[in-house]
């Protein structure tokens, strides 16, 4: 277990080191932007007022509040602090909401639209792709071309026209919205048949475009397994066809298990398309709609989730990789 | 607590998912898409506890999980975030539905003596018990309040609730106190139905700014003294904290008050007890039950909904808008039947940098602003929803009837350009020497190539279409306008600086003017030209071309505290005179107060030019000024 150890706390390194860059790039990157947030904050405090020492001291109140007078090394050092207390301080563009408060009331929606539907999207494409290698014939003459058109739609491309067919013309199902415009949320059946409803078109958006890009890729890698040495040899051997293509699958699904790992971590991004499209409440929009704002605080605790998110997926995948794959361990910790 | 408690489900969760993801290969197929999303959608409901439906105080004890039709008016248009709050003495609350105070104060909830109408320019009593006065000096104004007037806590609405709500205001200098204190001493409770507000005096001992004053009256909330006290005491005299405060215990005056607000939508529900159903106001109860908002994330997806019919009334930039009935036959239907459809208010300019190279000159701003083909700008840019410069000639006014009486048309007809007149333009430069002495097609000035930047901010694309026909008339005559757009948050930032000059790539620019209001269109054209704003680090309020003239500072000093109306005619002609021979800036376009479009699926009897209401109802979408009284005249179209 020593080589597995000594592997593990290297990634364990690289993990730390790599989240501290991170961390600090969260910070900076976004208060390089030009333009000035509070300003954006004056400007709706001053509709109407008519009386210009009154808006300067409007002005002042709020650069001391958040801070953004103050050298910018300062700023870091009390973002830290604060971020190691869990306060991600207020939200610029949503203020007096906290960050907190609002990636708290949208992260649940983003959430549930997008981890299932990456999921599905994953498993689907990934079956797909693997029957379609394996099968090969007219099911995979379909499904190749079918996967290729899928895979090179834009994801908003792919929202509006679900949106004009099944919304638009034949009314199957809601334009916009998470629930019913009449509703309230309760836990009625009502709410939740109309939330599930309404959660259709974005899913099928996300998926739809997902299946095709997996499939592609599995169907690349299971054909490349399928024409291997060892495939001939345990042919030759007389091993049955499910062990075979068990073995195949297992090796096939080393890079397809990276890519999902990825497609999580940019899980946020991701839902903005769907998110706007329909009019779905989430993380997405609410990003960037910092981002437009210059909300440094929300910009910065949103990325660093990702960046968490990401990092975190990599780190369970690598050590993972440790497990399935014994080549890669004996290769790292030589 | 709360926070580090929240991040830390936040980040449970996310590296449960990941764990979760990376272990799904090892159970493919057992997931099919049907049964995950009943089993998710629990969550948002379950994940927001502190946002679960909270009936408003005094109002009748509601239950619904949904929101009957026949008794909700549905909007789109003021909300397009999630509320943040409640709380009447911040400006920040971004709750389209509860909180505008200002010229033409949003009166759902919270209530001003006063209801200004846009129409007549009149301000007509609310809370107040007939109309104010105004001291023999006219350094005092006086108004009594209604007996019947009530809080939702059933206490009566008292001086001593207005004199606390400024008192209040200047205490923690909110916006609105920032705003007024240069203009109001004291708002003082003679006894308790008496209120005075004293005018801060001049050197002259004159109120300093008497339209001011009297434009508090209907701009500015009451707000109930025991619940300020409440708000003080939990905030600690901070001033920061008692603005940051969500008020969801707040005390209002108006006929609706909080029911639901999530990421989604937000619900006001009636309080049954209002005191306006009192014969001395309203005499009965607003007919919806709620008012809904639903949270759109652009403006398709609210026009969507509007054809649909899952809004009543819109307050949005609908494109086309005469499609949805001519096109479509839907019953939708504006203030206006013909374009441009809306009362406009406000005149989106286009502003020169007076300081770069050759628009210190008349003839090459004035050869600019002739250029330009207008009809297009209302065409493309608006869809014809704005009036036409032969409609409604230029001025500083807004297309209201009330401020068009306000100058002498005939005195300055001579200097209203209607636009698209190239060859005048081309006669125009080549008269005062700019001609293109190179022979590269563009005109000099000074032998240097007349070459300038039009911009406005990104995505505000009716702003960047009418900024295109800009830079497509300088071409026609021998000016190089380029256009460039850049995000809002950089665009607003060097605009609004005015203590240094503009810097290069902000030679012609495009902001916004002031609406319908009580001190309009005094208000208005003080933040077009008056020289005050010249030197602000933060200028919010005008002139960004920095334009300087004493002359039209010395009228809108006068102004304020001029009541012979043929004197006022005369020095507002005047000040159009000036604009149109200057050209500091010029009106690209006029633009509503609000947008005001409704569907008549539902609820029918909105108002409309004509309606035959006395005094008329302006288009304010049922909740602004004295456009609430049209509230009370919608009918259900099959009750």
């Amino acid at each position: 277990m020593k080589g597995y150890t000594k592997y593990f706390l290297n990634k364990l390194g690289w993990f730390a080191i790599t989240f501290v860059f991170a961390f600090i790039l969260n910070f900076t990157l976004p208060r390089l932007m030009p333009g000035d947030p509070v300003a954006a904050i004056v400007a709706r405090q001053a509709q109407g007022i008519s009386n210009p020492t009154g808006v300067q001291a409007i002005y002042q109140q709020y650069t001391e509040l958040f801070g953004t007078d103050r050298p910018i090394v300062e700023q870091f050092f009390i973002y830290v602090r604060n971020v190691f207390r869990g306060d991600f301080g207020f939200s610029f563009s949503q203020y007096p909401r906290t960050v907190a408060e609002v990636i708290g009331a949208s992260i649940g929606w983003t959430l549930i639209l997008q981890f299932p539907a990456i999921i599905v999207g994953w498993i689907l494409g990934n079956v797909l792709g693997a029957m379609a290698a394996y099968l090969r014939g007219g099911f995979d003459k379909v499904l190749m071309p079918a996967a290729l058109f899928l895979s090179s739609f834009p994801a908003f491309g792919m929202a509006v026209i679900l949106l004009v067919i099944f919304a638009v013309y034949l009314k199957w199902f809601p334009t916009s919205g998470g629930y019913g415009y009449t509703l309230i949320p309760s836990l009625t059946p009502t709410f939740l048949w109309s939330a599930f409803i309404h959660y259709q078109l974005p899913f099928w958006s996300i998926v739809l475009i997902a299946i095709g890009g997996q499939a592609i890729g599995m169907r690349s890698m299971s054909i490349y397994e399928l024409n291997a040495d060892y495939v001939k040899f345990a042919r030759f051997m007389g091993i049955k066809d499910d062990k075979i293509v068990a073995y195949v699958f297992r090796n096939a699904m080393l890079p397809q298990v990276t890519g999902l790992a990825l497609a999580l971590g940019t899980m946020v991004g991701g839902a903005l398309i769907a998110e706007i499209v329909f009019s779905y409440p989430g993380l997405g929009t609410t990003l960037l709609n910092g981002v437009m704002g210059q909300d440094y605080p929300l910009i910065s605790a949103a990325t660093l989730i990702i960046t968490f998110m990401v990092l975190t997926a990599n780190f369970v995948l690598e050590i993972l990789y440790g497990v399935i794959d014994p080549r890669i361990k004996a290769a790292q910790s030589d | 607590m709360r926070h580090r408690f929240n991040l830390l489900l936040i980040l449970f969760a996310i590296a449960g998912m990941a764990l979760a993801a990376c272990g799904a290969p090892a159970a493919p197929a057992e997931q099919p898409a049907a049964t995950q999303p009943p089993a998710a959608q629990e969550q948002p409901a379950a994940a927001a506890p502190t946002e679960a439906p909270t009936p408003a105080e005094a109002a009748a004890p509601v239950s619904a999980d949904a929101l009957p039709r026949k008794e909700t008016l549905y909007y789109n248009g003021f909300q397009w975030g999630p509320v943040v709050g409640w709380n009447p003495y911040s400006n920040s609350n971004n709750n389209g539905m509860a909180i505008s105070q200002g010229d033409n104060a949003r009166v759902t909830m919270f209530e001003t003596p006063y209801l200004y109408n846009m129409l007549d320019g009149k301000q007509y009593p609310l809370l107040a018990d007939g109309d104010w006065a105004w001291n023999e000096d006219r350094t005092e104004i006086t108004f009594k309040l209604k007996p019947a007037a009530r809080w939702s806590d059933g206490t009566p609405v008292t001086a001593e609730d207005v004199a606390y709500t400024w008192a209040t205001h200047v205490k923690y200098e909110t916006a609105t106190g920032a705003a007024n204190k240069d203009y109001i001493e004291t708002v003082e409770a003679v006894d308790p139905q008496t209120v005075v507000i004293k005018a801060k005096l001049d050197e002259n001992g004159r109120a300093v700014n008497p339209l001011i004053v009297q434009a508090y009256l209907s701009s500015v909330y009451v707000v109930q003294k025991a619940w300020t006290q409440k708000l003080e005491e939990r905030s600690g005299g901070d001033a920061t904290k008692l603005m940051a405060d969500p008020a969801e215990d707040v005390v209002y005056s108006g006929p609706y008050g909080k029911f639901f607000a999530d990421d989604t939508k937000v619900v006001l529900v009636r309080n049954d007890n209002y005191w306006g159903q009192d014969p001395s106001m309203w005499g009965k109860l607003p007919p919806p039950k709620y008012l809904a908002h639903v949270i759109f994330k652009d403006n398709a997806a609210g026009t969507t909904a509007l054809m649909a019919g899952e809004v009543d009334v819109s307050q949005q930039f609908n494109s086309n808008v005469q499609d949805l009935w001519e096109k479509y036959n839907l019953p939708i239907s504006t203030y206006l039947p013909d374009p441009p459809y809306h009362i406009g208010a406000s005149l989106p300019t286009a502003f020169y940098n007076l300081k770069a190279h050759g628009l210190d000159q008349l003839c090459i701003r004035k050869a600019i602003a002739i250029a330009v083909d207008y009809p297009a700008i209302i065409a493309n840019a608006m869809t014809n929803q704005s009036a036409t410069f032969e409609q409604v000639p230029r001025s500083l006014m807004n297309p209201t009837p009330f401020e068009q009486a306000m100058y002498n048309r005939e005195a300055v007809k001579h200097l209203q350009w209607v636009g698209n007149d190239i060859e005048g333009a081309k006669k125009l430069l080549d008269e005062c020497g700019v001609v293109d002495t190179d022979g590269d097609g563009w005109r000099e000035y000074n032998g240097q190539k007349l070459s300038y930047v039009a911009t406005c901010p990104n995505g505000w694309s009716d702003w960047q279409a009418a900024i295109e026909i800009v830079a497509a008339a300088g071409k026609q005559i021998g000016i190089d306008i380029t256009t460039n757009f850049p995000e809002w948050s950089v665009y607003q930032t060097v605009v609004t600086k005015s203590d240094t000059p503009l810097p290069p790539g902000y030679e012609i620019f495009m902001m916004w003017s002031a609406g319908a209001g009580p001190t309009q269109p005094w208000g208005r054209i003080r933040n077009l030209l008056s020289s005050e704003w010249i030197g602000l680090p933060s200028n919010w309020s005008g002139n960004w071309g920095q334009y300087s003239n004493p002359e039209v500072d010395e009228l809108l000093k006068l102004i304020p505290h001029e009541t012979d109306e043929a004197k006022l005619k005369e020095m507002y002609t005047r000040l159009v005179e000036i604009y149109l021979t200057d050209v500091p800036s010029f009106t690209l376009m006029y633009r509503p107060q609000n947008f005001h479009t409704v569907n008549e699926s539902v609820w029918t009897n909105f108002p409309h030019q004509g309606d035959g209401t006395n005094p008329p109802v302006p288009p304010l979408n049922l909740i602004d000024g004295w456009g609430i009284a049209g509230l009370y005249n919608i009918t259900l179209v099959e009750p």
